[in-house]
């Protein structure tokens, strides 16, 4: 998934979810949109659906410094590639193995 | 007729009879019973609220015996409530643990400072209830919670939250936090408007002291039930917010 697939997505939660139409990619969401605990959560929740997997303790601490949408979509993507270069190394590992 | 200083001095007895009771619950007499449930119940989390129910029903019974001046209207419906988001108003220290006293499946949002109280702050963990954080912040638990609350709605478990967040000292209903609203809106599940009448008569929420002096009237009622269709597109929690607070501010007004 590109970065502008993600993007797209993450907006399209934001103006369903929390009823925030083009919010500013670097807006502060606590300052800005007064986001909070559970929305920060729900966010969360919608990340593990995009990337189809659920997120382990060190990631989901690593969330906790997120304030903006551009760090929302770098963290996807951080994440994002981290699962594909895993899923290749399993792999090439398998095909070693045989 | 008794004088002021009598009375004070019951007022003073009677809370001092009621919280004695309500700590050497949590500490002596079911105390047994949390550790037999934390280390041998396969669901925790369940039994614990099966005894923070039991334990607040005792202390109710109490607080009924010796302060017969309160009378007590708590209705049908909203003693059979299950698979429920309750929003109610919030008038005293008693609101909340006179829902767990209703419900035996129960949880709820409650100030993160009381979870680093010891033993306290331990049964409020394992029992599933959330931590209330002003700073956006999160944690892994309550992750967990907020994603298994469909699953503990549908199991019949209640979930009550009061949207203001404090007490209310003038009567009037305060601003209410969207938290619970979006709870409901994650789960898609309806929301049932609780209103509670004068049980800051019988503990002012400054005070320290049950009243026993005064006659009062607690009334715990249904206010109304919202069943918001989530997925229409123009869909707004602040409009969920001001439809729960009408439904109060009408069963509140006189």
């Amino acid at each position: 998934m590109t970065r502008a697939e993600i993007e797209a997505k993450i907006l399209e939660f934001f103006r369903k979810e929390f009823e925030i139409d083009n919010p500013g990619m670097d807006d502060d969401l606590r300052e800005a949109h007064g986001f909070d605990s559970i929305d920060a959560i729900e966010l969360l929740l919608e990340i593990e659906n995009i990337l189809d997997s659920e997120l382990t303790h060190e990631e989901k601490k690593r969330a906790m410094d997120i304030r903006t949408i551009n760090q929302v979509l770098d963290y996807i993507v951080s994440l994002a590639e981290a699962r594909q270069a895993g899923n290749r190394a399993d792999q090439a590992s398998a095909v070693k193995s045989r | 007729m008794l004088s002021m200083p009598r009375t004070h001095m019951l007022d003073v007895i009677v809370t001092l009879a009621l919280w004695a009771w309500y700590i050497m619950g949590y500490l002596i007499f079911f105390s047994p019973f949390y550790l037999y449930a934390y280390f041998f119940s396969k669901r925790k989390e369940e039994a614990f609220q099966r005894l923070n129910h039991r334990l607040h029903r005792h202390f109710f019974t109490l607080v009924r015996i010796l302060i017969p001046r309160a009378r007590w209207h708590i209705t049908e419906e909203v003693s059979a409530l299950r698979s429920s988001i309750i929003i109610a108003n919030h008038r005293s220290f008693l609101d909340p643990i006179l829902f767990v006293s209703l419900y035996e499946k129960q949880k709820t949002i409650v100030k993160k400072d009381y979870f680093g109280y010891p033993v306290f702050g331990w049964i409020l963990k394992v029992s599933g209830y959330m931590p209330s954080l002003t700073n956006g912040g999160f944690s892994d638990a309550m992750m967990t919670q907020i994603k298994n609350m469909a699953d503990y709605l549908a199991s019949g478990g209640n979930l009550f939250i009061f949207p203001e967040g404090t007490r209310s000292r003038d009567g009037r209903i305060g601003p209410f936090d969207k938290g619970g609203f979006r709870i409901a809106r994650l789960c898609r599940a309806p929301i049932v408007v609780v209103s509670i009448r004068n049980t800051d008569k019988l503990y002012p929420p400054d005070g320290l002291l049950f009243n026993t002096r005064d006659a009062c009237a607690i009334e715990v009622e249904l206010a109304g039930r919202l069943t918001p269709d989530y997925d229409r597109d123009n869909m707004s929690t602040a409009d969920l917010m001001e439809e729960a607070r009408a439904l109060l501010e009408r069963k509140m007004t006189p």
